[in-house]
């Protein structure tokens, strides 16, 4: 294919411009590596300012595991993504599967349901008041169970389902099949692709949680990553009170902003795949 | 399509059996934490430890196990101290509204003047003038001073920690001095001189004007300038009695003449250009970074080992000395400072009443802090963390490494002098420099912010009129109408009437 000048210019200013946007997305976190491998005082030295390491150390992330809470908080955070994903992705499912199908009765009294606590909400005091009274303060269910189910991904699923040829329920009851076997053998398999998508959503909700630890865990020891790392970010955003605190250097506060961000942006290409192939879109492919 | 299908029904079943185990896992705690909230005070004294819960804000509390402090309180005291930390302040006052709301009320908590208003008046906290007597030990540590500051309406609701000494004063760059063979300032118009010739000197030698005079933390930059005037400023306008008048900085005749001082320092450019976006220890970095001759700091942030590494590591020859108040037209001060604040308030719940043997302990834990426990909770386990001789402290090189935290079972303070002496040795010189400067007394701590008064609209308006002067976007004879202004719309008459009402009620006044 012969390619006119026009065609040229173009390509180069797609090119171009797809360049810079991938720059702007790289440098920023170019930065937060570099600074964190990089000894304070050179970083200091340079302004505060290094996209290129000159010198590599990692004592900064050593400081961090060895000096810090952050091990056991990573512990905390693994689990509650694992499980708590575990519990959205189940009940959203057994949630969102029988609102799609038209038999279910009293569906659209249901749907309202959902829908009313998409608008309103109890507020923080309420909920706050059902987590005590369930006896979830101070564990880690109290960041798992308050959240089981985003309304908003089940209306997803939902739709998704729907999406799902009724012969395909048709032929299947005509082989014999009963309700269990058809969530379990035809629905879920087939669902496999936004399972993922919508898991990703639920994950990363969880690794990001710290707003419920901070309302409803009181034992530091349950403490998730993000509270921890705020907690070390916020010390310097804060005038000193007290002269014997030792604040964490840049290169620290760095460091700590990489390994909560790492965990997630190693899972991510892995699933990534699977936006490709749409949670909107019909379910059976080709 | 088979692989997929067995792949998704044992994933199925692996997370049906995680959500059973989960709910598992979930019941005896629940029968656990809520027997412990709802039942009522055991009446027998068990023997066993009493649980205690504590919320603050602050930050490096270590994990309960290897938390020296706790143990050895524990010890001491037979409680299960649980102390819990926020490190931003709008999580703690979110953590303290839910539980006050909810009525989960932690055994021990701070508060806020604005707080301790709120909460005594909807009958959360406890009347601690009954327990005076109780209390003698924590009173007489604290002093019968720092007692006011946690009364409200005639009764003590809050237990003030014991009052600090000040930190901050001009720090000026020793060689930049030198190179430009300039003196430090010892009037205003010396101070004009050397910010001019750091930023324009090229004090730094790198044949680029890249330095700048005076930084600070916001309108904290200027605290000492307005003391030059006689004018009592902490970042922000203070309260002090002169010839038994109360003055608000606000009105003091000499305002208008220092905001056009400053004026004329920005119009040099020998102010920090960022200087109203400085915020956290940004001002701190900037002086780290050699790109400033002059900052408005407290000594921690600039003697510190820490930070004297840092300095040192960006330039060798970098030297910080601090700067004595320069003389002005009002006298020399470095800033004012508030007697009527206290570094926390430490409140404890009404609801505590029906559980004496609580009670009892928070009680017994604030006298013991005060009195046998004080070295503990300053300085760590003797001979472990520091070691007597004779009657001096001596700090073993632990405590430098564990000690960050110690300061969060402070619950009625430190004597502050000693206590800075013992911790930081080598910064004695600085402490006793900044706490020896002249300050204007100021008593805007005592003061409970009457109805109709919003202090939050009020201070960022004030802040931004200050700034608009300061920056000649308003010309400073519109100074009166800014004064209309914030008396008409913002309140402020109501709330110096009420200043005024409290200080005669507390004594300051006559």
């Amino acid at each position: 294919m012969v390619k006119s000048l026009e065609d040229r210019i173009f390509n180069l200013l797609v090119c171009l411009f797809l360049g810079l946007a991938a720059l702007g997305a790289i440098l920023p976190l170019m930065y937060v590596v570099s600074v964190s491998i990089t000894p304070i005082s050179e970083v200091l030295k340079n302004g505060g300012f290094i996209l290129i390491p000159k010198a590599v150390t990692f004592s900064a992330y050593e400081q961090l595991f060895t000096q810090t809470g952050i091990p056991r908080a990573f512990a905390v955070t693994a689990f509650i993504t694992i499980a708590g994903t575990a519990v959205n992705l189940v009940l959203t499912a057994l949630m969102a599967y029988p609102l799609s199908r038209k038999l279910m009765p009293g569906r659209s009294f249901f749907l309202l349901m959902i829908l009313f606590t998409m608008l309103f909400s109890g507020g923080i005091i309420p909920t706050y008041l059902v987590v005590k009274s369930l006896g979830l303060l101070d564990s880690v269910w109290s960041m798992i169970l308050p959240n089981a189910v985003w309304s908003f991904n089940v209306l997803i699923m939902k739709s998704f389902y729907e999406g799902m040829p009724e012969e395909l329920f048709e032929s299947a009851r005509i082989d014999g099949a009963k309700e269990l076997r058809i969530l379990l053998q035809i629905v879920v398999p087939l669902s496999v692709p936004s399972m993922l998508t919508i898991g990703l959503f639920y994950m990363v909700g969880h690794w990001n949680e710290f707003f419920q630890a901070i309302m409803y865990v009181t034992d530091r020891s349950l403490f998730p990553l993000q509270v921890i790392i705020r907690e070390i970010l916020m010390m310097t955003q804060q005038p000193l009170e007290n002269a014997e605190n030792v604040l964490p250097t840049e290169t620290m506060q760095m460091a700590a902003v990489i390994t909560a961000s790492l965990p997630i942006i190693v899972v991510y290409p892995f699933i990534q795949k699977h936006f490709t192939k749409g949670m909107l879109l019909g379910s059976v492919k080709g | 399509m088979k692989k997929t299908k067995r792949v998704a029904l044992t994933t199925i079943i692996v997370l049906l059996g995680m959500l059973l185990a989960a709910c598992g896992n979930a019941k005896p705690k629940e029968t656990g934490a809520g027997g412990l909230a709802d039942s009522p005070a055991p009446a027998k004294s068990s023997g066993k430890a009493v649980k205690l819960d504590i919320i603050e804000p602050g930050n490096g509390l270590p994990s309960p196990d290897q938390d020296t402090i706790k143990q050895e309180l524990d010890k001491a005291l037979g409680t299960d101290l649980n102390l819990t930390v926020y490190a931003s302040g709008d999580d703690y006052k979110n953590q303290l509204n839910v539980r006050m709301a909810s009525a989960n009320f932690p055994d021990l908590f701070t508060v806020d003047r604005q707080q301790l208003k709120q909460f005594s008046e909807q009958g959360l906290l406890l009347d601690l003038t009954a327990y005076q007597d109780k209390l003698k030990p924590t009173i007489d540590f604290i002093g019968e001073d720092s007692l006011k500051k946690g009364t409200m309406n005639g009764s003590v609701y809050a237990i003030a920690k014991s009052p600090q000494i000040p930190y901050n004063t001009y720090w000026v760059r020793k060689d930049w001095l030198d190179k430009l063979q300039l003196q430090p300032p010892k009037t205003l118009d010396e101070l004009y001189t050397v910010a001019k010739a750091f930023t324009d000197g090229d004090p730094d030698g790198n044949g680029k004007k890249d330095t700048f005079g005076i930084t600070g933390g916001k309108m904290g930059a200027f605290n000492t300038i307005f003391g030059a005037y006689g004018i009592g400023f902490e970042g922000g306008p203070s309260l002090y009695i002169h010839d038994n008048k109360l003055i608000n900085s606000l009105y003091d005749p000499n305002m208008k003449d220092a905001l056009t001082y400053i004026k004329k320092l920005v119009d040099a450019g020998a102010v920090d250009p960022e200087l109203m976006a400085n915020s956290g220890l940004q001002h701190q970095e900037k002086a780290i970074k050699g790109q400033v001759g002059i900052i408005y700091i407290d000594w921690p942030n600039i003697t510190k080992d820490q930070f004297a590494e840092q300095i040192k590591a960006v330039n060798p020859n970098a030297e910080w000395m601090q700067l004595e108040a320069p003389q002005g037209p009002g006298g020399q001060y470095v800033s004012s400072w508030d007697v009527g604040m206290t570094p926390a308030l430490y409140a404890i719940p009404k609801s505590l009443e029906k559980n004496p043997e609580k009670l009892n302990k928070v009680i017994e834990m604030l006298n013991y802090v005060s009195t046998d426990g004080s070295k503990l909770v300053q300085y760590g386990v003797e001979g472990k963390h520091y070691n007597l001789d004779g009657d001096t402290v001596v700090p073993t090189e632990l405590l430098g490494k564990e000690g960050a935290y110690f300061w969060l079972y402070q619950f009625t303070g430190r004597p502050e002098m000693e206590y800075l002496q013992v911790k930081f040795a080598k910064q004695k010189p600085y402490i006793e420099f900044a706490d020896k400067q002249p300050h204007i007394q100021s008593y805007g701590g005592f003061i409970d912010y009457p109805e109709g008064y919003n202090a939050v609209d009020a201070t960022r308006y004030i802040e931004e009129e200050l700034t608009k002067f300061i920056y000649g976007k308003r010309p400073i004879g519109e100074y009166d109408t800014f004064l209309q202004t914030l008396e008409s719309s913002m309140n402020y008459k109501v709330y110096m009437e009420e200043a005024e009402r409290q200080l005669k009620e507390l004594g300051y006044l006559k």
